[in-house]
């Protein structure tokens, strides 16, 4: 009896569901290929898509899963959906299902609107009969009524996912499953659609949402998914998974930029060995020629070291690094909100100046200039400054969650712009708090 | 993980309808061709075989009747084996987009030919009346009855193919070639007394060239196979059937990741 009550509470049910699949490295796509592959070894390799991921969601819930590219949230709408099947495992969903995988589902793009709707709606079950009384209210949805004998291929990529949705709605089915749907429209549709969930889930169908935009999982769903190569890394409130997920993204990032450097690094080590192997491989006469080729690139790399270095003195100053610190002086690039966060500037003089003028401004990864700061509009006197000088700003910081980049910047007393350094310069806010709303976190008292 | 659309029958007949309004969209003479098509190529073979080769004074009186009935015969296979083989890749949106039975989709890609094949016996009659030639009833009735089981064999044939042609693109190139084996080993643009004895029994071994030859002397010689030939034949049919019906049921499951 608990059981079936239980049962009847929950519209998707995933337990322990892998898929794996095989990346031929040369597809198989005529008998010729598959002929010759027969007495090859077989060219092709597996990954897991997912791996043993097991959830439920309730009825009347707004589910949200969120991923990188390439972390299985796409193959795992599409097994609920039913297109793909699970290799282990059972996905179960209690309720009709209308998935709206990437645009149109049916859409032919040599018909008109008129007749993709109809396409479409049988597509999702709906008969003739309900098509034609609902087409007038899926036609005032998509807002094309204009447009609707034309055909789809006129329709920009923003019309066509109108019309799509506009029938996913109309199909009136329990569960809504939506893929990266709400990138394409514009934000009035976007309104309007996010309007149109909250509606399903006063009537208690449940709606699962895959995007990239963890603004609309905090604010709309109620529970979120976090997964990472195929496995779930996180699931929990929408709030917390979507922190998460950010600040996941912030360190790949920085392991990214670690990486590269390693492997220049590397090559740089390897290219020497080389060098060196093939110095001592080569004798003879042979040698004589390799030694002054040798010696001419040497010689050449000297110029080219000197003319770097003569360049660099030409210029009176560089930036060398921008670092940020915690309070215990450590460098750090995640800081929560209230923190103190230290920026750590070091840069080099290569011509002393008088009172050159420090500076840096927080933008967010829009470009957008969040907080400008420089030592001149604060008539702070930095003294002559040459060769090295570490200049450090501090900052509680009041940002919003999200990441954030830095450009520092020194310059001359009269305003001229000496040097700038863009690259490199992350750091990501995180906010624990149950709210986050807008760029800025900023405590607000209430009285009455 | 299944999931159940409620109905079925409108959205085969949908994709059907669907197919049959794209197939000749964008051309001037659009549904015309449906019947110009086979016209024009009635037109060339009768006029090369009546006229030079003279098989209408050869034991074959109503040769033209013949082979209009056999070249409409073979062009329905024909359309709609090649229609069902490509069809979940032609439709590739249905089968990778959203879960409908994948059944739906091969049968629905079928119907198109049944719908021209429907519209040329019209062009059929019209002819028997040109020619003067009255049907008996039993002859109308058993050439249904042979183009109902051809439709069967073409809708196996599809279901057999289609998950295969996903895979392989070939197919459908080898089956063109095939189709021309066919037609030139079915008697339809000669008469099977034609051939000698011997060749007529193996020839009509192939249900196809079976199902061809009976449909046209039921309804143009009032002449019909034995029953336990016929019997023979459904059992064939039943077999490749109950093949293509295991075959697509395996196979049906991997092909949206191949598409």
């Amino acid at each position: 009896m608990k059981d079936r009550k239980e049962q009847n509470e929950i519209a998707i049910s995933v337990k322990n569901v892998s898929k794996q699949f095989s990346i031929p490295h040369e597809k198989i796509s005529s008998i010729k290929i598959a002929f010759i592959n027969l007495f090859k070894k077989n060219a092709s390799e597996n990954f897991y898509a997912l791996k043993d991921v097991s959830f439920e969601v309730k009825k009347g819930e707004f589910f949200g899963i969120i991923g990188r590219n390439g972390s299985g949230k796409s193959t795992l709408l599409k097994i609920l959906a039913g297109v793909y099947t699970a290799d282990k495992g059972i996905a179960k969903a209690h309720g009709l299902i209308s998935p709206f995988l990437e645009l149109g589902i049916g859409f032919n793009p040599e018909l008109s609107g008129r007749d993709n709707i109809y396409l479409n709606a049988t597509v999702l079950g709906l008969t003739e009969r309900e098509i034609d009384e609902k087409f007038d209210s899926i036609v005032a949805f998509s807002e094309l009524e204009r447009f609707i004998d034309q055909k789809i291929k006129n329709y920009s990529s923003g019309m066509q996912v109108r019309l799509a949705f506009a029938v996913s709605i109309h199909a009136n089915r329990e569960i809504l499953l939506m893929d990266e749907v709400l990138a394409v429209g514009d934000s009035n549709f976007q309104s309007k659609c996010l309007r149109e969930f909250a509606k399903y889930k006063e009537q208690g169908k449940t709606v699962i949402l895959v995007t990239h935009d963890i603004a609309t999982v905090q604010r709309y769903c109620d529970r979120a998914m976090l997964l990472r190569n195929g496995e779930i890394a996180m699931l929990g409130s929408a709030e917390e998974v979507g922190n998460e997920y950010i600040y996941q993204n912030m360190s790949d990032e920085e392991k990214r930029i670690i990486k590269e450097q390693e492997m220049a690094k590397i090559k740089a080590e390897k290219d020497m060995i080389k060098a060196q192997i093939e110095a001592e491989k080569l004798k003879g006469k042979v040698l004589e020629e390799e030694k002054a080729r040798l010696e001419a690139e040497k010689q050449r790399q000297a110029e080219e070291q000197k003319r770097l270095e003569e360049e660099r003195k030409n210029k009176v100053a560089e930036i060398i690094s921008v670092e940020f610190l915690d309070k215990h002086g450590n460098v750090n690039n995640a800081f929560e909100t209230g923190e103190i966060i230290q920026l750590a500037m070091e840069s080099n003089f290569s011509q002393p100046i008088q009172d050159p003028v420090f500076g840096f401004t927080v933008n967010d990864l829009s470009g957008q200039i969040i907080l400008g700061f420089n030592t001149k509009d604060i008539g702070k006197k930095t003294g002559r400054c040459y060769g090295r000088k570490i200049i450090k700003f501090s900052f509680v910081n009041y940002l919003g969650l999200g990441n954030y980049s830095i450009v520092g910047g020194v310059g001359r007393i009269t305003g001229e712009i000496l040097a700038k350094k863009k690259d490199g310069a992350f750091f990501c806010s995180l906010n624990k708090k149950k709210y986050s709303h807008g760029l800025l976190d900023i405590n607000v008292d209430v009285s009455l | 993980m299944a999931k159940t659309h409620e109905n079925y029958k409108e959205l085969v007949w949908r994709l059907a309808r669907t197919d049959f309004k794209l197939r000749y969209h964008g051309s001037v003479l659009g549904y015309v061709w449906v019947i110009l098509k086979p016209l024009l190529m009635f037109t060339i073979l009768n006029f090369v075989f009546s006229s030079i080769f003279n098989f209408r004074n050869s034991g074959t009186p109503d040769y033209p009747l013949e082979l209009l009935t056999g070249l409409l015969l073979f062009q329905f296979f024909s359309e709609a084996t090649m229609m069902g083989m490509t069809s979940l890749v032609s439709k590739a949106q249905l089968v990778t987009k959203i879960y409908v039975p994948r059944w739906t989709i091969v049968l629905g890609s079928t119907m198109n030919a049944l719908f021209i094949f429907g519209m040329n016996l019209i062009v059929l009659a019209v002819f028997f009346g040109i020619y003067h030639k009255v049907p008996t009833l039993t002859g109308i009735f058993t050439f249904l009855v042979y183009s109902i089981i051809l439709y069967i064999l073409a809708v196996a044939f599809s279901f057999l193919a289609a998950p295969f042609y996903v895979r392989f693109r070939d197919l459908s190139n080898v089956w063109e070639i095939l189709l021309s084996v066919l037609m030139y080993a079915s008697p339809i643009i000669y008469p099977l007394t034609m051939m000698p004895d011997r060749i007529q029994h193996l020839m009509l071994l192939s249900p196809f060239a079976f199902i061809i030859n009976f449909a046209k002397q039921g309804l143009i010689n009032n002449a019909y196979t034995t029953v336990w030939h016929f019997i023979w034949l459904l059992i064939g049919i039943i077999v490749a059937v109950a093949l293509a019906y295991l075959v697509f049921q395996k196979y049906e499951k991997k092909v949206a990741e191949l598409i």
